[in-house]
């Protein structure tokens, strides 16, 4: 019943992306830049009610919606960054997934790409939702041993506390690259492919308006969760690699600290995690480029159909599979381009966010179930953090050269 | 079935663009890409006479270098001579709302579904698992 929430935060939240940038910004920053998951986990949690709001009211999915509201032009600039990102995504999960294979087992990940993606089309192809959600949902459970690690590290929790609740810019950082690590650190939060997987998959579990508390229990459970795993391995990265000045720039040393607490086994449960989190987040971005176009374009998708009665969908799931496979085996840096398109991500935000404030405010779409004031507050300031973000997202880019 | 739209008074903007097409056992259809009007006999104002959807129709739609380069597009893929946008009369439809165009009829294969066929028989029915 959870795990639609589940595993939309452990693909959505805790995808490459963010175990990376977690890793890193723990490893540079201590943990002053916990407000930054805290505020994209607040943003991510009232979108998300929203858009699964007017899923089960109007059965109406994020890009319905955007082409209703943006209409045909600005929807299809919006289609395109969608897909762009999404595919860009795909690549570094890919990546992320046969890295993780790579550490287990010592065999170059390039190996891995081909066999990783075929492993996610022939769940993109054939196998049931709700099995997809419950197997990726589960295995990224095995992340919280970043959680229960830190209880047996010589964690000073004082001092993760109030370098939480103080953030400053340590001596040895600048401030554009502080904030570029912000900006990453909600981008990674607030990804639409996020948005659009988790409101295209409460229509393959058939929500209706009955659904609503499932719904919103999905939401506060499932997102929440993704931002306390990644908060768990920021702080850990803080405690055992800050110290050590280790600078991480792989997947392998993300992991380190749970192998520092628990030895094998914690390493064993970490590369579990990473795997089942990109991997999950390689189906969510696989389908979710089919989702927007199906949805876009009016035509019949979704899982839940055979795929001979939803073609093109599958057709276009397959092609970004394949575009991102081909892209991954370039040898092309997947970490690097993690962060190049959360950033870009960022800035393409406000565009699939606004069409959903608006129409949970529209009566004829959901009746009685139009935002109330608070939901509404919450959504102007949300949308103000996410127009600000997407501002300051390229040229903070471009500026710290990628956070170097 | 009559459709009752001439009883109704209402900004095709906001009522009829862009809304989605299903058919009458619920399927998607697609999307209403662009209106058909004419003129009435009376001399009155123009009377609308069909949807038309596609990509022959959103071509036009999105207006400029890139809606002419989608419908050349569109235009080399469809195999008649002369191509025209697929058009669903408005005595089709059922019913109007603020949500959904629902139509009276139902038809797998016809007119907005010929790219949906052509990519289930050359392509997804081609791979493993793909028939079932």
């Amino acid at each position: 019943m959870l795990t639609l929430g589940v595993m939309t935060a452990i693909g959505g939240f805790v995808d490459i992306g963010n175990l990376v940038t977690s890793g890193v910004t723990g490893a540079r920053f201590d943990v002053s830049l916990a407000w930054a998951v805290a505020l994209g986990t607040i943003g991510m949690v009232v979108y998300g009610e929203m858009a699964g709001r007017v899923t089960a009211v109007a059965q109406r999915p994020v890009f319905h919606v955007v082409r209703e509201r943006l209409g045909v032009r600005f929807g299809l600039l919006n289609l395109v960054a969608a897909c762009a990102l999404s595919a860009l995504a795909l690549t570094a999960e890919i990546g992320g997934v046969a890295l993780s294979l790579e550490l287990a087992s010592d065999v170059s990940y390039l190996l891995w790409v081909p066999l990783v993606a075929l492993g996610v089309w022939g769940v993109t192809w054939r196998m049931k939702f709700q099995y997809m959600e419950r197997i990726f949902g589960l295995m990224g459970l095995a992340l919280l041993v970043f959680v229960v690690a830190l209880f047996f590290l010589p964690t000073d929790w004082g001092a993760l506390l109030s370098s939480a609740t103080h953030p400053s810019v340590p001596a040895s950082e600048s401030y554009p690259t502080y904030f570029f690590y912000a900006v990453s650190l909600v981008g990674a939060c607030i990804v639409p492919y996020q948005v659009v997987f988790f409101s295209a998959g409460g229509l393959e579990e058939g929500w209706t308006v009955d659904s609503l508390a499932e719904m919103r229990l999905n939401v506060l459970v499932g997102f929440p969760l993704g931002g306390i795993l990644t908060l768990a391995i920021m702080a850990c990265s803080a405690v055992v690699l800050m110290p050590l000045q280790v600078n991480v720039s792989h997947l392998g040393e993300v992991g380190l600290p749970a192998a520092v607490a628990f030895g094998k086994a914690g390493l064993a449960f970490a590369l579990v995690g990473f795997f089942a989190a990109t991997f999950a987040a390689a189906a969510e971005t696989a389908l979710s480029t089919g989702y927007s176009m199906g949805q876009y374009f009016g035509w019949s998708w979704g899982k839940w159909l055979r795929p001979t009665e939803a073609p093109r969908f599958h057709v276009v799931v397959l092609g970004t599979l394949l575009l991102g496979t081909a892209f991954v085996l370039t040898t092309i840096d997947p970490i690097k381009v993690t962060i190049v398109s959360v950033v870009l991500g960022a800035a393409a935000i406000p565009l699939t966010y606004l069409p959903i404030l608006v129409t949970a405010n529209d009566r004829d779409y959901l009746g009685e179930h139009v935002n109330g004031w608070f939901a509404n507050a919450l959504g102007v300031l949300v949308l103000l953090m996410m127009l600000v973000v997407s501002l300051v997202a390229v040229p903070l880019l471009l500026w710290t050269k990628a956070g170097q | 079935m009559m459709t009752r739209w001439s009883e109704r008074v209402a900004d095709i903007n906001d009522l009829l663009l862009d809304r989605q097409i299903f058919d009458a056992d619920g399927h998607p259809v697609g999307k209403v890409d662009d209106l058909e009007l004419v003129d009435a006999n009376d001399g009155g104002p123009p009377v609308l006479s069909a949807i038309l959807c596609g990509p022959m129709a959103f071509g036009p739609r999105l207006g400029g270098a890139l809606g002419l380069w989608w419908l050349s597009v569109a235009r080399r893929l469809r195999p008649d001579a002369d191509p025209t946008p697929v058009r669903i009369p408005f005595d089709q439809v059922a019913s109007v709302d603020r949500k959904q165009v629902c139509l009276s009829t139902r038809g797998e294969d016809e007119g907005p579904q010929r790219l949906r066929r052509w990519t289930r028989d050359k392509i997804v029915s081609k791979i493993p698992g793909g028939q079932s």
